[in-house]
């Protein structure tokens, strides 16, 4: 899954603006569908409008303007996500922008309110409740205000001779303190900032709680360097809001997705297929589970089908050995102490190391997480059997991952042939966009085609239905690599007096993984194809 | 650089203050990567009359990074592990500051002696002790400060008397040694089950330790 992300970028035209939809069958949503959807159309309405207000906002400053949906689903009753592509840098923006609007509440400098915001995990909700009723204990709390005067002033210090209390050095010149009076060495306060910078936490004083704001940041640590902070601070937003934001899960893609009718989310397991998002550089991942987009399987069968490939490499066990996936927000936590009480550096959350559950719990039960629980026994022919049948697969899968990496450099170089076309033939834009199509089609075939082997993996391979399955499998194999066959024609003249076979081929590739994703659909449908973990 | 600096000065800092309730040395003389650090017990705890020994690492990156501690001598107590003498404490974790010193370390955790925190606990058993029966609790506590903390040099060599050392009930053990079981194993069986006392007519517990003894 390790694409380069810079593709098709010139060719995309308005691409950006997606709704995307999913395909049904005519009688799922017939009988299914029709009765839920009037209350949701209320809460999408809500979002919408939400939406264009927060649009607005964006567009004074980059144009990324999206058709407001009118309707969050199809004609025929599909739900569709709207989202936008943006970037932390943006989503900053968007923070600053805001903060225009709620700076006369507060009525206190940018920096103060960046700082409460920070400390309330950028909800503005959550703060203004507060605010509004124990003023003061918010700024006390946040570390804005001292709780005594003793009339120092806040900032940076010079001294012919200062001794400072944390590296035990005199004559130092530099120093800086707070309001507090705490006052420290210039270099012990760079040292101490560095690694603060990258837990995007607020940064207090090293002897209280009186908060760096970000002018002071800049003061000590150099310029924009409190934009190193605002930005990690920002990552642990995107976190803890995982719901509405999730990173595109590329190598060297920063993109972050938020989806605006998170509502019909749910109902996507419905269709049994991944609800997939497009980021700006056309990377297409399922916004659910955060993966790469894994239709014909559901979230599921890609969520184990991915651990199990995982427990292969020598690296991840490593990582299985070592750490534990935070039971709350799935951050991979190592334990570096003797210590069993763990908290999580990223959502806070405390667990037993041993038992993985609530810390808080461990009032009652503990002797639980000591004692010997006994294992599943397993039958060592069967697992050998299994084993032979998930190599087989999971080869398979590679093969096609490495494929799709290969294209995507064919997808370059298509962009080559496309200005080339433009320059020396002098056909028209349009006329020349039956590549980049058909790119897309093989790239998508592809896709389908790799997560087909893990939900033939987990199919009952007795049942007439999976027999189909891998009928389809078969021919959109066949389907993909004639179409990237065809790719590789490296004549201009020549691509333009094929351009018909282009069309068809890649209509062919659309058709067959239509298919097949509706015949992976019934089978998780259907209860043929269960994932398990062993 | 500046952490042999500051650690040097918080040894002189502590050498210097005769009124010190901590004592603080470097294991090497050449060597501040490692130090033992010791306290008394808190008076009016079952750690009185008792002196503790904690093993202190200094990190390349300190003050800038928590120094790891944990205790040499063994102590009952809810927050520091019996077996290994792991210590959970938020200063030295997420909590910590530069301007914490060792000394003020050391003062803590003889502050934690002082206020166990059952409802955080780094020795699960012995929280649940604390909890269940308190008096219990401190007798055992009171046991392992002596047998293992003694003010006047080395720790006992004698066999330590493990009926009082895991605080099990002595009536109960008795019980089952007069049945003709060893000591040594009514103690394993009771400290695996995790029963240290329980009601004469609890006979569900009664035949689950047989059947283990039987074993």
């Amino acid at each position: 899954m390790v694409y380069s992300a810079k593709m098709l970028n010139d060719l995309s035209g308005d691409e950006d603006s997606v709704e995307l939809e999913f395909e049904s069958d005519s009688e799922f949503n017939d009988d299914e569908y029709g009765e839920g959807s009037d209350t949701s159309d209320e809460l999408l309405y809500k979002n919408d409008k939400k939406k264009t207000d927060y649009l607005d906002s964006i567009n004074q400053k980059e144009s990324l303007d999206r058709k407001p949906l009118e309707n969050g689903y199809e004609n025929d009753g599909v739900p569709r996500l709207t989202y936008n592509c943006l970037t932390t840098d943006q989503i900053y923006d968007l923070v600053l922008l805001r903060l225009d609007r709620i700076q006369p509440i507060f009525d206190c400098p940018y920096g103060d309110i960046i700082v409460m915001l920070q400390k309330y995990g950028w909800s503005e909700e959550r703060l203004l409740e507060d605010w509004t009723e124990f003023e003061d204990k918010v700024l006390i709390s946040c570390g804005l205000k001292v709780a005594k005067q003793i009339g120092c002033s806040r900032g940076l210090q010079n001294h012919p001779d200062f001794l400072c209390h944390i590296c035990c050095e005199s004559n130092k010149r530099k120093s800086f303190r707070l309001e507090c009076g705490h006052e420290y060495c210039l270099e012990c306060y760079q040292h101490y900032i560095k690694d603060k910078l990258l837990e995007g936490k607020v940064i207090t004083c090293m002897g209280c709680s009186l908060a760096l704001k970000n002018c002071d940041i800049d003061a000590i640590a150099g310029e924009n360097s409190s934009q190193v902070l605002m930005r990690s601070s920002i990552k642990g937003f995107i976190q803890k809001h995982s719901n509405h934001y999730k990173w595109c899960p590329f190598v060297d893609c920063n993109c972050v997705i938020q989806v605006n009718n998170i509502s019909t989310l749910s109902e996507f397991p419905r269709f049994h297929l991944s609800p997939y998002v497009v980021c700006k550089n056309h990377h297409r991942f399922c916004f659910k589970c955060g993966l790469e987009s894994h239709a014909p399987g559901d979230c599921q069968v890609a969520e184990v089908w991915v651990k199990m490939a995982q427990m292969e490499s020598a690296n991840l066990n490593w990582v299985l050995k070592n750490t534990k996936e935070c039971p709350k927000c799935g951050v991979n936590i190592e334990k570096n102490g003797g210590c069993n009480h763990m908290t999580c550096q990223s959502c806070d959350y405390e667990f037993c190391w041993i038992c993985e559950l609530c810390w808080k719990g461990h009032g009652g039960g503990y002797y639980e997480c000591t004692r010997f629980k006994k294992d599943e026994n397993n039958g060592a022919p069967e697992t050998k059997n299994s084993l032979r049948k998930y190599t087989f697969y999971y080869k398979l899968f590679s093969e096609h991952e490495n494929s799709a990496k290969l294209d995507w450099a064919l997808g370059l170089a298509v962009e080559q042939k496309v200005k080339a076309l433009q320059e020396n033939i002098g056909l028209s834009w349009i006329e020349t966009q039956f590549l980049p199509e058909s790119i897309r089609a093989l790239i998508e075939g592809r896709t389908t085609l790799k997560w087909s082997f893990p939900v033939a993996f987990y199919s009952d391979p007795s049942h007439n239905l999976t027999k189909i399955f891998v009928d389809n499998q078969a021919l959109l194999v066949g389907a993909v690599e004639s179409l990237s066959q065809l790719l590789q024609v490296k004549e201009p003249q020549d691509i333009i007096n094929r351009k018909l076979e282009f069309f068809n081929k890649a209509k062919f590739v659309e058709s067959r993984n239509k298919a097949l994703s509706e015949c992976g659909r019934d089978l998780l449908c259907k209860g043929i194809c269960i994932a398990r973990t062993t | 650089m500046s952490r042999a600096k500051r650690v040097m000065k918080e040894l002189q800092g502590i050498k210097d203050d005769p009124e010190a309730r901590v004592g603080l040395q470097l294991v090497n003389e050449d060597d501040i990567h490692l130090l033992k650090g010791s306290f008394l017990g808190p008076p009016g705890t079952p750690y009185e009359n008792g002196k503790f020994v904690v093993d202190i690492e200094v990190p390349m990156e300190y003050p800038f990074k928590p120094p790891k501690m944990k205790f040499d001598t063994k102590v009952y107590h809810p927050n520091v592990s019996s077996v290994t003498g792991a210590i959970c404490l938020d200063i030295l974790k997420n909590a910590w500051s530069p301007v914490i010193t060792l000394k003020s370390a050391l003062i803590s955790l003889q502050a934690l002696l002082q206020s166990p925190e059952p409802n955080d606990p780094q020795d699960a058993e012995v929280a649940q002790h604390y909890i269940r029966d308190r008096e219990s609790f401190n007798k055992t506590a009171t046991f392992w400060t002596k047998t293992y903390a003694p003010l006047d040099g080395d720790t006992q060599s004698a066999p330590v008397d493990q009926v009082a050392l895991y605080g099990l009930n002595r009536v109960l053990v008795e019980q089952f040694v007069s049945q003709g079981f060893t000591e040594n194993k009514v103690v394993e069986v009771l400290r695996r089950l995790g029963i240290k006392s329980m009601s004469a007519d609890d006979h569900e517990n009664a035949n689950k330790i047989l059947e283990e003894l039987l074993k």
